[in-house]
């Protein structure tokens, strides 16, 4: 018994010993950085090819690691008393933290230089303006939506009324603008069709509430009021030398639209269990094709939704969603779709002052954004993961299509550094898109038939045009969500941001679900009110004001 | 606490310098172990400080703006903290029940079954659930309790129900939800303390008691059940003291905006105001009232133990 | 034994036999509902990881498919991750239980000076914490961070386990310390040769609950031992896989770069990872479950 757990004992310790003998770093003339995303992500392996390869050509390989199981403030809270940071960091909701913890190196002095020319080029004057913190200097780049030339996008990855291409394909491609005309159109299809081919009961419309999700039933009155997604608050241009806030939550659009919810729930068009659906449900409803429509962020459904849909043939059937461009009135202008990026400056890449040698992390960062780098990252190795046809135009087959959606083969061979600095749009060659998702060969070639069908018959060439939303320029104070986003606890508005979540949580689906949808809504009104939006209001007003006279001094 | 025992104080002395010689080794074990307590369980409550600041983490726990009672002013005045007290103290409570119950009532049964075979597999069994985290837990109790889950498909098929209930729009489910899938998750898990003790009972006594006619009730009654009570008052006191903690995954996994009212625990309002905020100190200051609740708590019911003539945890 | 047996089947009342017939049909019914969920978690990992984003899958896979434990098997750094985990499950079960006997020995003597005041001491360790950062600025100025010791040193002496031997040892009889006293044994003698023979069920216990604690850490992997990958715990490996599958990024939606991967999707990973966990520390369950089912014959006092 004894000579047994000794056995044991010894037998473990040697396992022990073996854990940190195996593990001796093989040395090599390459510089390792780590780096840190306040995000969940995926690690990818070591020895990864593109990886290598691009320690080959830059001398830095950068080992990434991803949020888990902590929230961001608990990650920067927790590396920065460690006092053992990575050498690049991305903070997330947490980067106000970082800044003034003082562990981040400014960028001003390597932006001045011209060997930094390529991170330089990243944004304009004023844009790089957004960036600047309260003492005057630049600690981070924000690496999304940044588009390099002409714009390539062919999706809509943002928020829309989503319908069923069948749907429109039944009632012969039909222009629908408005909320009514939607829910109409819904109704009439779901009269004449109450069960898909294989049996499943078709549910016409559902709305996500789960959790920090339920933007799926919330924020839609911001969009049906023709305004872009500032994500807390409309932002009103009467007066454009001096916009103000307008909460979207008690505006007529709102009590318009939930009403709206409110008769086609009682009508029995919607989803029965739309409240108490979990994320898992809601994406089980919508790969069985189900679901007719429903309002949605792109990126929520469409990655797992689309797969599922090849998968299972439904992609020919129709099952696939197109987004509109819906307005509460007849007429009215939308901002569903936003041309030109969207410059979210609370937070991005960062070096931080553990790293030893800051300019050699910068030059790193800045040879990223060069083509080759830019075309590895995103497009990989020429002849292993893409071709180039006579026309010089990147292109892939089938096999290297699928192996870059294959997790295994992604971890070993695909390292997109994608928390560093890079581009969208066209490349720095005027013919390739920055990223295969956006080279419009690439895009026709994996639409299903009765998505092509759709395209044409509308006469459109890109997601984009189907939301109808006016090509223009944001405003420099947007989205005002970056702001909303990382209130705190420590001030009264952002309290009130809190509390207003858990009311509507609560309230909306009572609303929607209610038999008498007036006393109802009056009962919200009451609990909303409750919550003191005007001291949120305000902050965001301060905010708003600051942004504008920043745009007007830069 | 009470070390002395009030006898004649010059022959205690004389006893207690004696008794140190004795116990010299136990002392110096004890003392260690003080020393091992005070650097990882004690050093850390610097932390509270944290409580009274506004916690930044250029500060520190040192430099940071004193705010004396600023936090606990706010969880005192905000309507949410204290529905969301009772949220917790009941949903503690009545899982602390529901937990010890039924793992006391299954150590029972088990150690009933004479078949060692049987007796091994079931147990086996009955702890695997332990080991699936919540989040695989909750999704299969959602889908059971769905309209169309097996709960209602059986209740209507008995006829205990007309039609189907949607158990998660209606606040009056989510605590027995919560309590029962807390059951089938940790019983086998919890049951195994109970069955180890029930090991300890001297068989001799149970023959003696067959000899005298005992049934299988009385043997349970006078002798199984006497043979765990000090373990159940022990898990019982240190289990009151964690009502204070009813949990965050499950309430969080199963809860929706239209149960919130009832389904946020101190956890998930932590989460919320304050770690998921920018906002270290609120949360300090909500792990210093749960202290204070558990360590009141157990004061409680370790004197109501100590009355009773029963096992007491200090 | 079968004679014993025999003559007890005799002596059984209708009472008795209504009694055994309710308490064997409740335990296989307890039995077919904790199975369940198992069943259920094991059908779901063998399935195609997007058809079980569908759901409805019950005791069968659908559309059989290995891809979830392909993907998590080959998970880069599982391997040394379920290294370091059994290096610290065995070292840390073993090292964790003697210091929990040991300190259970010290509060359960009765004629311990400082019995109820150390006890109190350790109670209030389990109530009262500092929090993360504190902890992790101790583990740091201890320089016990990026080190393997953090796994073992800080968890070592639990007051819930203490207590749990305490109880168990209080309820031995005196008479053995006694007579072993006489005998001019010191106390050390007393716990090694006779209350620890005696305290197998509970020792049992208290070693399948650090095991199982050590077993399924990874918090502390990720908290302490962050830029020391090759201090990975296995758990830690499988939440990070987890949360990289989970993936779905508002941020990086404006290209293709989080191309999907849908042959593995949360729903397969999560049960083939619970799966992957689960079975080897079930596979130790039997080596301790004799201890406490089978029972001892305390009255005769062997070993």
């Amino acid at each position: 018994m004894k000579s047994k757990k000794i056995f044991a004992l010894t037998m473990a310790c040697m396992m022990g010993i073996g854990a940190f003998a195996g593990c001796a770093k093989k040395k090599d003339s390459i510089t390792n950085f780590k780096m840190f995303a306040c995000m969940p992500g995926k690690e990818i392996n070591d020895g990864n090819r593109i990886q290598e390869e691009i320690a080959k050509l830059t001398g830095v390989r950068v080992k990434e690691t991803w949020l888990t199981g902590q929230t961001a403030t608990e990650a920067v809270g927790s590396i920065v008393a460690s006092g053992d940071l990575p050498d690049f960091i991305d903070g997330g909701d947490g980067s106000d933290a970082l800044y003034e913890a003082g562990v981040l190196v400014a960028w001003d002095d390597y932006l001045a230089k011209p060997e930094y020319a390529n991170l330089k080029e990243m944004y304009s004057d004023k844009e790089w303006e957004m960036f600047r913190k309260a003492d005057g200097k630049i600690y981070w780049a924000n690496v999304f939506q940044n588009t390099y030339g002409e714009s390539k996008a062919t999706g809509h990855n943002d928020e829309a009324f989503w319908i069923q291409v069948r749907v429109l394909e039944w009632a012969g491609y039909p222009k629908i603008e408005t909320l009514d005309e939607y829910f109409d159109l819904l109704e009439r299809y779901y009269n004449e069709n109450k069960e898909n081919a294989d049996g499943t009961k078709i549910i016409p419309y559902t709305a996500l509430c789960d959790d920090w999700r339920y933007f799926c039933i919330e924020n839609a009155p911001e969009f049906l009021d023709g305004y872009p997604n500032d994500g807390s608050v409309i932002v009103n241009l009467t007066d454009y030398d001096k916009p103000t806030i307008v909460d979207y939550n008690t505006t007529p659009t709102a009590k318009r639209y939930f009403a709206k919810l409110n008769e086609v729930y009682n009508k029995g068009l919607m989803d029965p269990n739309f409240a108490i659906q979990t994320y898992d449900e809601y994406m089980a409803k919508l790969s069985t094709g189900a679901v007719l429509g429903m309002c949605d962020q792109w990126w929520d459904f469409a990655f797992t939704v689309n797969d599922q849909f090849k998968a299972s043939g439904f992609d020919e059937l129709g099952y696939n969603y197109i987004p509109l461009g819906l307005t509460i009135d007849k007429g009215m202008v939308n901002h569903w779709h936003t041309y030109g990026d969207t410059l979210n400056a609370a937070s991005g890449c960062a070096v931080t002052t553990s790293c030893k040698d800051p300019d050699k992390a910068f030059t790193f960062l800045n040879r990223l954004l060069d083509q080759d780098m830019l075309n590895l990252r995103f497009w990989g190795q020429e002849g292993t993961d893409y071709l180039v046809d006579e026309n010089g135009l990147f292109y892939r087959t089938q096999e290297m299509r699928d192996n870059w959606a294959d997790a295994t083969y992604q971890a070993n061979n695909v390292c997109a550094y994608s928390y560093m600095p890079q581009y969208g749009g066209t490349s720095r060659d005027g013919k390739n898109a920055m990223t295969p998702a956006e080279q419009t060969s690439e895009f026709f070639a994996t639409l299903a038939t009765p998505l092509v069908k759709c395209f044409e018959a509308y006469g459109y060439t890109t997601y984009g045009d189907f939301l109808g939303s006016p090509v223009e320029e944001m405003g420099f104070w947007f989205p005002m969500y970056s702001y909303s986003n990382n209130m705190s606890t420590n001030t009264k508005g952002g309290v009130a941001w809190i509390k207003m979540g858990e009311c509507k949580h609560e309230y909306l689906p009572k609303v929607v679900m209610a038999s008498d949808f007036e006393s109802a809504w009056a009962d919200y009104m009451e609990a909303y009110a409750a919550c003191k939006p005007e001291d949120f209001l305000a902050e965001m007003q301060t905010e708003l004001d600051r942004r504008v006279e920043m745009g007007k001094s830069a | 606490m009470s070390l002395m025992n009030p006898s004649a104080p010059a022959l205690k002395e004389k006893t207690t310098k004696a008794e140190i010689k004795r116990q010299s080794v136990l002392l110096i074990i004890a003392a260690l172990y003080v020393v091992y307590g005070i650097i990882f369980y004690y050093l850390p409550l610097v932390g509270w400080l944290m409580a009274f600041q506004t916690y930044t983490l250029k500060g520190g726990i040192f430099g940071s703006e004193w705010v004396g009672l600023k936090w606990f002013k706010f969880l005192f005045t905000d309507d949410t903290f204290v529905r969301i007290i009772r949220n917790t103290l009941a949903m503690g409570v009545i899982n602390l029940v529901a937990t010890t119950v039924t793992a006391i009532g299954f150590a029972i049964l088990l150690s009933e079954v004479k078949n060692i075979w049987g007796k091994k597999l079931v147990q086996t069994i009955s702890y695997l659930p332990h080991f699936l985290s919540w989040i695989v837990v909750t999704s299969i109790v959602h889908e059971a309790f769905s309209t169309e889950g097996m709960i209602n498909e059986l209740l209507v098929n008995l006829h205990i129900l007309k039609t189907p209930i949607s158990f998660f729009s209606h606040t009056q489910y989510f605590w027995p939800i919560v309590a029962i899938s807390n059951v089938w998750k940790e019983t086998g898990w919890n049951a195994i303390i109970y069955l180890a003790t029930i090991t300890s009972i001297d068989p001799s006594l149970y023959e003696a008691a067959a000899m005298d006619g005992a049934g299988r009730w009385q043997k349970i009654k006078h002798i199984t059940f006497p043979g765990l009570r000090s373990t159940i008052i022990i898990l019982l006191i240190m289990n009151i003291g964690n009502v204070i903690n009813a949990g965050f995954e499950v309430q969080y996994l199963l809860g929706n905006g239209l149960l919130q009212s009832v389904s946020q625990t101190i956890d998930i309002y932590v989460l919320k105001y304050g770690v998921g905020k920018m906002n270290y100190s609120l949360g300090t200051a909500a792990g210093v009232f749960k202290t204070f609740v558990s360590m009141t708590l157990i004061f409680l019911f370790n004197f109501i133990a100590k009355k009773t003539g029963d096992e007491r945890l200090f | 034994m079968n004679g014993k047996n025999e003559k007890k089947k005799s002596m059984m009342s209708g009472w008795d036999w209504a009694f055994v017939i309710c308490n064997t049909t409740f335990l296989v019914l307890f039995c077919v509902v904790t199975l369940y969920p198992i069943l259920n978690t094991l059908a779901v990992s063998f399935n195609d990881g997007l058809d079980a984003v569908k759901g409805g899958i019950h005791l069968i896979p659908r559309k059989f498919s290995l891809r979830a434990y392909d993907a998590v098997i080959h998970k880069q750094g599982l391997q040394q991750g379920a290294i370091v985990t059994v290096a610290r499950t065995v070292i840390g079960t073993l090292l964790a239980l003697v210091a929990n006997a040991l300190l259970a020995f010290v509060v359960s003597r009765r004629r311990f000076l400082f019995r109820s005041s150390l006890s109190f001491f350790w109670v209030v360790t389990m109530y009262a914490s500092g929090g993360m950062i504190p902890g992790l600025i101790l583990m740091k100025n201890l320089h016990l961070t990026n080190t393997f010791l953090v796994y073992i040193i800080p968890g070592l002496v639990s007051a819930f386990n203490v207590l749990v031997l305490r109880t168990y040892m209080e309820s031995l009889p005196d008479s053995y310390e006694e007579s072993a006293q006489l005998d001019g044994a010191g106390y050390m003698r007393i716990f090694v040769s006779i209350i620890s023979p005696l305290c197998k069920p509970v020792y049992a216990t208290v070693a399948l609950f650090v095991a199982v604690g050590h077993w399924n850490s990874w918090f502390d992997a990720m908290l302490y031992n962050r830029n020391r990958t090759e201090l990975t715990t296995l758990q830690y490996e499988l939440q990070k896989y987890l949360n990289s599958v989970m993936q779905t990024q508002g941020n990086t939606s404006s290209s293709g770069k989080t191309s999907s991967s849908s042959q593995v999707t949360p729903v397969t990973v999560r049960a083939a990872a619970s799966i992957v966990t689960m079975l080897p520390i079930i596979m130790l369950y039997p080596f301790l479950q004799r201890y406490f089912v089978t029972g001892l014959t305390i009255g005769g006092v062997k070993e």
